[in-house]
Parts: structure tokens; sequence; C-alpha cells
């Protein structure tokens, strides 16, 4: 690592008070990688914790395809999602869902068969479903919030119509069987 | 005359603790490691640093164990569907260095292999437990923090420990192996009280993550003439890994055992799907062997975190697994007995159809239906 580059990564992350551990860790990569992780880190303002989270899953990805990591943050997916309009956050949350499908495909590919067939039971804003994190579990729990008894009584119809749809059984057949 | 295949382990350097210098445990360990540099101590300063936890292997420790020898298997978390299984430590660390190991993260700091002398007290702690509870029928195994017969050839452990429980009306004892040093154990009579059980993996994983256990054909001719002795015999699938063919490779692990085996005679097969803490999987990146990283396929698979702390592969894809596990096992003979370690009942219920109690798993191992 050229020490031009090594003296932006030590001060990219004393600025942001990383601990030492991972700042060896970080000089210790390959030019590439090191420069392609600064310029991450320094596109979405990125802290140690998210920093770490996302280099975890890199690395997991590129252990696993035979990639370096500069060539797995320039994957199609996660350069679409890094030249969103969007603010920093949402730019963040972008590309952290961009690396996860990439890390875990096929509970991504689950995931999304729910959220698709939850997104068509058409609940009102007010009726909310939530799946288990990573799926780590077969309960879906259901969140109403609402200010006024018509708002409950049509939070409560629609649920109604909801359950009574092909598509909630598919939501407990996805759950139940895991295919 | 030694029959197993794969070369028996010796340490590089043996430490005795000062007063068990006249044990016999240290006199059989000294005659039949002539050549291993001895070092005797009031306490095991010396012992106490080394280079990495591959360098510990390579140490044997002869010491009194201070402390109870039998404990609850720590695999009976709470929300787990648990088998109620006791656990023995004669020793701890291992010879073994499989990628996988939860030792890597439990022992980390632990600078040698350690055998205890006073195995006698062991077995009179467990002779307590038994009498006490003459009603209930224990599965007691000392494959916890040391593999069960990997040192049988320096310590004669089994000898002591087979004829007891031979003895015994109301406990089984299980000896958990990678390893085929068996010669021991045809030397003496279990009378239907020991199981030898082999923890089993594709042939792939044996090959390439478990370096100094012997080969999956190795293990299943061990297990073929253990079977012939009158022994039982248990299997352990356990880590299962997601990795690319697994299907293939389980399968073909499956088929292999029980072209050889006879199923009307396995004691019990367990299934448990490969679990990790953060501080393992941290281990296992940094650790190095011959200059290579330790195996890329542990840390690549779709494990998440769960209750427990433990991160496993997602939940749809282990259940998919036991599930095909199951469906071989069953081909194979519907009658044998079989478990699922460390998942909670959702996981029993989506993979095997229904939950049973953790005493109703108990019972069904020891032949109490």
């Amino acid at each position: 690592m050229s020490p031009p580059l090594e003296d932006m990564i030590r001060r990219f992350a004393s600025e942001r008070r990383y601990a030492g551990v991972t700042i060896e860790r970080w000089l210790g990569l390959d030019a590439p990688d090191g420069a392609a992780l600064l310029t991450l880190a320094e596109e979405l303002r990125l802290g140690e914790n998210q920093l770490r989270e996302l280099w975890e899953w890199a690395e997991d990805i590129g252990d696993r395809d035979g990639r370096q990591l500069a060539e797995v943050l320039a994957l199609e997916p996660i350069v679409a999602a890094r030249r969103q309009r969007v603010g920093r956050n949402d730019k963040l949350k972008l590309v952290k869902r961009a690396l996860r499908r990439l890390r875990f495909p096929s509970l991504s590919a689950s995931e999304d068969q729910l959220a698709n067939l939850i997104r068509s039971l058409a609940l009102p804003p007010n009726v909310r479903v939530h799946t288990p994190a990573f799926l780590e579990g077969d309960e879906v729990r259901i969140e109403i919030t609402a200010r006024t008894a018509n708002g409950l009584r049509r939070a409560l119809a629609s649920l109604t119509d909801a359950a009574s749809s092909r598509a909630c059984d598919e939501i407990f057949g996805v759950l139940e069987n895991w295919t | 005359m030694a029959s197993a295949a794969t070369p028996p382990w010796l340490p590089e350097a043996l430490w005795i603790e000062r007063s068990e210098v006249d044990s016999s445990l240290a006199h059989r360990i000294r005659a039949r490691a002539p050549h291993v540099p001895v070092e005797v101590a009031d306490e095991l300063a010396t012992a106490e640093q080394v280079a990495s936890f591959a360098d510990g292997k390579r140490r044997l420790v002869v010491q009194r164990h201070r402390g109870t020898f039998l404990h609850h298997c720590p695999a009976g978390t709470s929300g787990l569907v648990c088998c109620n299984y006791l656990v023995v430590n004669f020793g701890a660390n291992c010879p073994f260095d499989c990628s996988y190991c939860f030792l890597q993260e439990y022992l980390s700091n632990n600078p040698a292999l350690k055998v205890f002398t006073n195995v006698t007290d062991g077995l009179a702690e467990i002779d307590s437990v038994l009498q006490a509870h003459p009603q209930r029928t224990f599965r007691i195994g000392t494959g916890e923090l040391v593999d069960s017969l990997a040192l049988d050839h320096l310590t004669d452990l089994t000898l002591e420990l087979v004829p007891f429980f031979a003895q015994r009306t109301n406990a089984i004892l299980e000896l958990k192996t990678k390893s085929d040093h068996i010669d021991n154990l045809l030397r003496v009579d279990p009378r239907g009280r020991v199981v030898v059980s082999w923890s089993v993996n594709a042939a792939v994983i044996c090959n390439e993550d478990e370096p100094g256990t012997a080969d999956l054909g190795s293990r299943i001719a061990a297990a073929i003439r253990i079977q012939d002795a009158g022994y039982g015999v248990g299997l352990h699938f356990d880590p299962l890994i997601a990795f690319d063919g697994w299907e293939t490779g389980y399968r073909g692990a499956v088929e292999r055992i029980f072209e050889a085996l006879d199923p009307g005679r396995v004691a019990w097969v367990s299934l448990g799907s490969l679990r990790m803490t953060p501080r393992l999987k941290a281990t296992i990146r940094t650790r190095r062997r011959n200059g290579q990283p330790l195996s890329t396929r542990l840390l690549t698979g779709e494990l998440v975190p769960g209750t427990d702390g433990k991160e496993r592969a997602w939940r749809g894809l282990r259940v998919r697994m036991y599930r095909s596990m199951l469906r071989w096992l069953r081909d194979v003979d519907a009658r044998i007995p079989l478990y699922i370690c460390m998942e909670p009942a959702g996981v029993w219920e989506k993979a095997v159809g229904w939950v049973p109690s953790d005493r109703e798993v108990a019972d069904s191992l020891v032949g109490m239906h």
C-alpha cells in the first residue's frame, strides 16, 4: 500500500475514532482493496461498525466467489445503489441491501417472495405485517395503528379480507415449507 | 497389534505435575512415548504460553483434575429441544484440528492437551449419581472437550471406562470420536452398555476440514469392527455444512456408511447444523493452516444469528437439509433412532413433523420408547 493511501486511510479512520485493530486490518489489505474500501467509506461517511458490517459481507462474498474485495464493491448491484441520487442515509440503506442480497441469496429470495405476497394483500398503511428477522422463526406479527374507531374498523375489515385471501395461505405456506 | 489406518498422535513435549509423577497414567504415557522430552513442575506455569492454538495441540499435560467431572451437556440451552445428555471430562483439548471446532474459541488460551490422573475420582462421581437415581437411565459421554479415542493408545482410559459401565444397569456410555483407534475396545466386553459414535460428514469435509482425523472410509471400517464386537454404534452428522454440493456430499456419505453398517444395530443418529459464535468466526477468519486460510466454506454459507447468539444456516436452508437427511436415513431404515441437536421446537416441527419433549428424546435414545 502506498504511503499516500495509507495516510488517507489513517486520517479518515482516526477522524472517526476507529479502533487501532480495525485500522491495522485495513492497512493490511492489498492496495486496490484498501482504496476501494476507503472510497466507499468516504462516500457513505461510514462509522466503524457500519464499515465492518459491509466489509465482512463483501469479504465473505469475495471468498465465496473468488473475487477481490475491490471487485465485489464494483459489482453492478453495488454500483447501482451507489449511483442513486438520494441522501447519505438512504444510500447507505441501498448499498447495505444490495450487499446483503449478494451475501444471502437464498434467504433474500424467500424474503422477496414474502414481501411480494404481503404487498399483494393490499393492506392500508396503518396495518403492517412483520416477518421474523432473517426468517429465523415462523410467526408473523401484525401491527395496527389507529387514531379513530373508524380507522380501527377499516383496518380490521381489510385484515379480515386479507386473512381469507389465497396470498395469506401462501405467506404461511412459504414460512411452513421453506421452499 | 495396532490396526488403525491413521497414525497415533504423539506429543512433542510432555509436562507432568510433580504430585502425579508416580501416577500409573504418567508411567504409562512415558513408557509409550519414550522419546518425548518430559518436564516435571509443581505448577504448570511453564506450559502457559504457546505461540498459537495449534502449538498447544502438540503438548500434553498430565495432571490431577480439581473440580467436578460430570456436567450437563452445554447443548441443553434454554429454548432448544434437549436430549438430557451428561458429559464427563477426563481430559481437555484435542489433537485433531477441525476447522469448525468450538474449542478454538472455548480453549483459545489453552496451552496444551490435558489428561487427568484421577480417573477413579471421576468414576466414583458417576457411580454416586447412578446410585442416587436408579430409576433413570443416563447417557454419559466423554467426547465433549477431547476426542474419546484419540489419546487412548497413550492412556488406556477405555480399559477403565468400558468395564465400569458394563457393570451398570442404568447408564450408557458414549465414546464419541473421529479416529479409528479401537484396539483397546476390542479387548473388553461392553455387555450392551457402550455406544461408540463416529462424527461423520461429507467426504470432502472430512478430508479438508478435519486434519489429523481418520478419513471417512477408515471410520466406517472401524465402526464395522466395533459393531461386530458387540458395541452399539452411533453416528453424528454434525456439523452439517451448507456447502456448494451438500446434497450430493451428504447423500453419498449416508449411502457409503449404510452399505457397510447394519442399520438395525445403530443406536442413534444425530443431526446438527453448523453453529458459530461471532468470536469463533473471527478466530476461523484469522487462523492459517500451512499458510492458507482455514476454510472459506464455513464462513461463506448463509449463516444468520439465532436467539442463542449463535449463527446457523438460515432456517429455511437448514430445515431443507434436515428434511433431506431424514429422508435418506429413513430410506435406509425407518427404525433408526434420530434426533436433532441444538434446535428450537419450531425447527423440529418443520423438519421432523412433531416436537418431542426433552424426556421423550432422551428415552427414545436409551430404548425406553
